[in-house]
């Protein structure tokens, strides 16, 4: 019995044979005349042959299209569309496909990996003998890992097909079935998110992969949904996007709390003259006012209560509250008679 | 490992696409451009040499110049109309524009202006190359520290320099060291610099937001054995269990826990290694409200403490 031949040659055979064909080739066809599927031992182990490298070959991009021809009733024929096979025209220096081998480095996800790796490998084909760079010597970003869910998501998102998964609610810890129409993913601070439209629910709502439990399965067709509108999205989105900038204005411990200090902004224009109050006066014998910008109160009220009392919330009241909501929570931890958690005041953490 | 048959496919049909529009190349060169060994670039000519299409006739097959090939350069004749570079699937086109703009967002301060403008360029072909593909994932990486600081990091990275830091701790104690930067890890949440701390003669990681300042000074850095390591954090110190409602989740997602366990009640347990005494009566501090227990129990009264004297500080305030 001759060698067999391996697999990525036999691949490459049928690469070339459907490109080169003349209108297309038919399972038979591919059977009997291209190099590695002699070694096919029965029909059975030929489907399953054939069937696999079609899958790679979609995997990798390559678009292996069916063809019926009606002189030939049912009989299938396969061809590689050379249309949709090519790159766009695309010229990349030494210095750009550097980079690109650097963007490679930024998942840590095993698929996002493979997929960027993949991409570099196809434009290495178009690109100038790639630039060793040291742009970046030390200082690549990394892409927290998504888990399983991340691939499917992102193919389901472009394909516009409907998604259901198992997923914890944060709020209630219940586990259920959400059936979802995936609009986009994101990579936010804390981790990944879909937002999407809940059909259960009738609203859009978005999912933190880290709670989706098990696989995500496609349902349906895809196309099955409309792509939504620009304002659809931004609302949805709203709650991930940057706030508006205010200031807030602390009374600080000298020596102390140089984080927050080096971040110090000079004090707005409609700043009162916290000296003259009765309140505030006083405490500035002792302490330093420092003005720190922000966008999320509560993140901020999160980060000053390290501070204990170093660091007194002058303004906003809001951000005080917070500060002094977190503060007496806390002070409650070591009584004996404490009665839990208390779930009805929910703050939104991101 | 084994290359997988379909990453090696890959590689064989960019080099025909490749070879076609550079004449003979070196086959050092067709290594480099690949990445490559360049006894895999001889395998893998020798694979394209044998294959071709249906009848396998000499000239059915992909074809090279035999006696440039003696030479070590390798000059396509024959590409069996394999010529055209394969375009990018959906989600590697994903993977990699999102990949770019990540680096782009974050990187943006800490590079010059030439550099800049080679991601910009890079990132502008490619989402010209691939249309909209890219806007189904948006990443945004935190970008902490101030710019001076990422960019004093970023000199002493590139120009193997030691910085002079001045650092504030979990504690709120700030201190002055010179340390021999081995390297900036971005992770999504934050940013660390893993460097040799000459003060205590080890490797120390800080965070970028807690640099006060950093200043590249004239000695070089001295290369130090630090091992390439995939986490960023790994404490050691006493174990301590937080048991908290599911609202409290993200303390799961985003401290370096060693285990979480989920109850039957919604609830979940969560163990941490805790280095630092402070970060931990910081996280209690802001988890109180979801906190079932802790355990040792002693940190609850140490927090609540902590909490109360707090409060008393408070009170001219009022509300």
């Amino acid at each position: 019995m001759p060698a067999q031949i391996p697999a990525h040659e036999r691949l490459l055979n049928l690469v070339i044979a459907l490109v080169n064909t003349s209108g297309r080739m038919t399972k038979e066809q591919v059977r009997r005349s291209v190099a590695g599927y002699q070694d096919a031992q029965s029909d059975d182990a030929f489907e399953r042959m054939f069937e696999r490298d079609k899958d790679t070959l979609r995997e990798l991009g390559i678009p292996v299209v069916t063809v019926t021809s009606a002189g030939h009733g049912d009989d299938i024929g396969y061809r590689i569309d050379l249309d949709t096979y090519a790159l766009p025209p695309i010229d990349l220096t030494a210095a750009e496909l550097g980079v690109l081998a650097m963007a490679a480095q930024v998942w840590q996800d095993q698929a996002m990996r493979t997929d960027t790796t993949r991409a570099l490998t196809k434009l290495r084909a178009v690109g100038e003998a790639p630039e060793a760079n040291d742009l970046a010597v030390g200082l690549a970003p990394r892409v927290r890992a998504a888990g399983g869910a991340l691939a499917p998501l992102v193919d389901a998102v472009q394909a516009r097909q409907v998604v259901r998964f198992t997923y914890r609610a944060a709020t209630t810890g219940e586990v259920r079935t959400r059936v979802v129409e995936p609009w986009k993913l994101l990579a936010r601070r804390g981790g990944w998110l879909l937002v999407g439209f809940d059909r259960d629910r009738g609203a859009s709502r978005s999912f933190r992969l880290s709670r989706i439990e098990g696989g995500v399965r496609p349902v349906g067709e895809p196309g099955a949904f409309e792509a939504p509108g620009p304002d659809e999205l931004e609302a949805a989105l709203t709650q991930w996007a940057p706030r508006e900038e205010r200031v807030a204005t602390l009374a600080v411990l000298p020596e102390r709390a140089s984080a927050l200090r080096a971040r110090a902004v000079p004090a707005p224009a409609d700043e009162p003259d916290w000296s003259a109050d009765p309140a505030v006066g006083p405490l500035l014998a002792q302490r330093d006012v420092v003005h720190v910008p922000f966008r999320s109160g509560w993140e901020l009220a999160d980060e000053l209560v390290g501070y204990g009392g170093a660091v007194l919330v002058v303004a906003p009241v809001e951000l005080r509250r917070g500060v002094l909501h977190l503060l007496r929570t806390a002070a409650e931890l070591d009584r004996p008679d404490r009665s839990g958690t208390d779930v009805e005041e929910g703050r939104a953490h991101g | 490992m084994a290359e997988r048959a379909s990453d090696r496919l890959l590689r064989m049909l960019g080099m025909v696409a490749y070879l076609d529009r550079h004449g003979g190349v070196p086959v050092e060169e067709v290594a480099e451009q690949f990445g490559v060994s360049a006894d895999q670039v001889m395998a893998d000519v020798d694979t394209l040499w044998v294959t071709g299409t249906p009848g396998y006739f000499p000239h059915d097959l992909i074809d090279f110049d035999a006696d440039s090939y003696d030479q070590g350069v390798v000059r396509l004749t024959e590409a069996r109309g394999m010529t055209r570079p394969l375009r990018l699937g959906t989600r590697e086109a994903v993977a990699l524009v999102a990949a770019l703009r990540a680096l782009d967002g974050t990187l943006h301060a800490a590079l010059d202006p030439a550099e800049q403008a080679v991601l910009r360029s890079a990132l502008d072909k490619l989402t010209a190359a691939t249309g909209d593909a890219a806007s189904a994932v948006d990443v945004r990486l935190a970008v902490d520290g101030a710019p001076e600081v990422a960019a004093a990091i970023a000199t002493a990275l590139r120009d193997r320099r030691r910085l002079h830091l001045r650092y504030v701790n979990a504690s709120d104690v700030a201190t002055e060291r010179d340390v021999d930067p081995v390297r900036l890890v971005t992770e999504d949440d934050r940013s660390y610099l893993l460097a040799w701390c000459l003060l205590v003669d080890d490797e120390r990681l800080f965070r970028v937001d807690r640099v006060l300042e950093a200043r590249v000074l004239d000695e070089p850095a001295l290369a130090h054995d630090v091992p390439d390591r995939q986490d960023v954090y790994r404490p050691h110190g006493e174990l301590v269990t937080l048991h908290l409602a599911s609202r409290a989740r993200w303390v799961a997602e985003s401290s370096p826990v060693e285990a979480v366990r989920n109850l039957p009640d919604g609830t979940f347990e969560v163990d941490l290694l805790v280095e630092q005494p402070a970060w931990l009566r910081h996280l209690v501090l802001q988890v109180a409200d979801d906190l079932v227990e802790v355990r040792p129990a002693r940190i609850a009264a140490e927090v609540a403490a902590a909490a109360r004297a707090a409060l008393a500080a408070y009170e001219p305030l009022g509300e």
